[in-house]
């Protein structure tokens, strides 16, 4: 689903994000990417997103060279990419359900789509009673909950997350993470960068650690370190 | 990917309304610049009205003395004809009472100077429409028929209609001067309105972006919000050229205090062409300056 060869990127003023990484995620697993701050977590994430371009090597997404893509197809790529963030990135000024309608609208799904999925997708992520409410008047948890659910409402094979959990606590880390783990069970490739040693050790999922942009480790059922 | 109307309807109000005194400002700026403008077009056209003697090509008018004889009319307008530099048929006779419903027409109101003419007085005329509009060869074959028995003068357009066209090109040429800076002005209002309301907008852009919502899909829009504040703008230029400007050029062209504006007149078909014009150039101003606009936040 996700392939990397001999991927490097370079920041600005020799800053080495990801030094000739190469890497495979299958269709339907689950992945770690572990790491120090400023490893190359989120650079990994944004270069599967087509958000950067590496510098060398290349990588495939769902078996297209995403190098090749003209930038007026990225938008169909990140249509199949579902993204979450450790801010949540929701719009204030929206409520829950517009939030979610709002991806689905902006990339011209049907009024009628967007009135089935919408209610649909709250209700998998728990927030039927909270579709009215604005992201202010919800708990961090929730606002994560919104962000996955519009994330994942236009159905993505892949679901990238960076450090979903940074802002909450670890009880309402758990429900994020089962809610993750839901997702991946309908066969959705998820890519999560985190820090959090408890959940990483707790899913025993396949592993990734980087250091200063080099994969140190890659590891099935994996621990953080 | 089809755009839904319902949505640039939504976005685009909302942008409308978010940044009021922007929005003002450019559509205040986009007034003034597109009635200088269209001013400026009504002025050159109406030049082109001025004067009606020079109409269909007529470069020159050779005046005969009223009591020219047949003979020496004759022989003049057998030289015209024969003159290779004259167009096939671009010679005119107009006879003295022809002349004199044309003084009628041009000193229409004054009636004491009329009555102190009569048809006999008036000079009766070829108008000549030459192959070439050339002042130097219309010049040099007018000067021929000066000196030849029975004309009384040969008048240049070049003489009359030129002054008048001057006077005006350089009217029309100051006021282009001002519109131009004026339109520049609007266009970098425009500009900076549409990126202060992408600013605003960035969070929106980003998740747009993040979910793949299509460039294009992003930016239409914007730019329809660009087109619509120079629209607003051109409709309030037309309202003032049509019911303020060119009331005037008529009240001018009807006072006598500026004998420039003799026969000066704007049409309905010139205001209409200039109000085109005016449409245009919104809607050119506000599709480009919106269009460079929203090239910016989308390098993503």
């Amino acid at each position: 689903m996700i392939k990397l060869e001999n991927v490097s990127k370079i920041y600005k003023g020799d800053v080495v994000a990801l030094s000739d990484a190469s890497v495979e995620v299958e269709k339907g697993e689950f992945v770690f990417l572990v790491g120090a701050s400023g490893s190359g977590k989120s650079t990994f994430l944004r270069l599967v997103n087509k958000e950067e371009s590496p510098e060398l090597g290349r990588i495939f997404v769902a078996g297209k060279d995403i190098a090749t893509l003209s930038s007026w197809k990225v938008p169909y790529l990140r249509r199949n990419i579902g993204s979450v963030f450790q801010d949540f990135k929701l719009l204030l000024n929206k409520t829950v359900y517009e939030n979610v309608a709002f991806a689905l609208e902006v990339i011209g799904r049907p009024r009628h789509v967007v009135k089935t999925q919408v209610p649909a997708i709250l209700e998998l992520v728990g927030l039927s009673k909270k579709m009215g409410n604005f992201p202010n008047e919800l708990s961090g948890g929730e606002q994560q909950r919104v962000s996955i659910a519009r994330a994942f409402v236009n159905r993505p094979l892949i679901l990238l997350a960076d450090e979903p959990t940074g802002n909450l606590d670890p009880a309402t880390s758990v429900g994020i993470m089962r809610l993750l783990d839901r997702i991946n069970r309908t066969g959705t490739t998820v890519l999560m960068a985190t820090h959090d040693r408890s959940i990483v050790d707790t899913m025993r999922r396949r592993v990734i650690e980087l250091d200063r942009g080099s994969i140190i480790r890659d590891q099935s059922r994996g621990v953080y370190e | 990917m089809a755009i839904k109307l319902d949505y640039v309807a939504r976005e685009t109000a909302t942008n409308l309304t978010r940044n009021v005194t922007l929005t003002l400002a450019s559509i205040l700026t986009v007034v003034v610049s597109l009635t200088l403008f269209g001013s400026a077009v009504m002025l050159n056209q109406g030049v082109n009205n001025a004067n009606d003697r020079f109409k269909g090509g007529i470069e020159f008018i050779v005046f005969l003395q009223p009591e020219v004889t047949q003979e020496q009319k004759e022989s003049i307008q057998r030289d015209l004809e024969a003159n290779p530099d004259v167009k096939d048929g671009g010679v005119t006779y107009v006879d003295q009472d022809e002349t004199y419903e044309e003084f009628k027409r041009i000193f229409e109101g004054q009636t004491e100077l009329i009555e102190t003419v009569s048809p006999e007085v008036l000079p009766p005329s070829f108008r000549v429409a030459p192959e070439t509009k050339d002042p130097e060869v219309v010049k040099a074959l007018g000067e021929t028929f000066k000196s030849k028995p029975g004309v009384y003068e040969v008048v240049f357009a070049f003489e009359v209609v030129k002054a008048i066209q001057e006077t005006f090109n350089k009217i029309g040429v100051r006021f282009l001067m001002a519109a131009g800076l004026l339109l520049l002005a609007a266009f970098l209002l425009i500009l900076n309105t549409i990126r202060v309301a992408m600013f605003a907008r960035r969070r929106e852009i980003e998740v747009m972006k993040l979910v793949g919502a299509t460039n294009w899909f992003i930016r239409v829009p914007f730019i329809v919000e660009g087109i619509i504040q120079t629209l607003i703008g051109s409709v309030v230029a037309v309202v003032s050229m049509t019911f303020v400007i060119r009331p005037f050029i008529d009240e001018l062209s009807q006072e006598k205090l500026v004998p420039l504006f003799k026969g000066f007149e704007v049409t309905d078909g010139n205001l209409l062409v200039a109000n085109l014009f005016v449409v245009g150039v919104a809607v050119l101003i506000g599709a480009i300056g919106s269009a460079v606009a929203v090239t910016r936040f989308l390098d993503v």
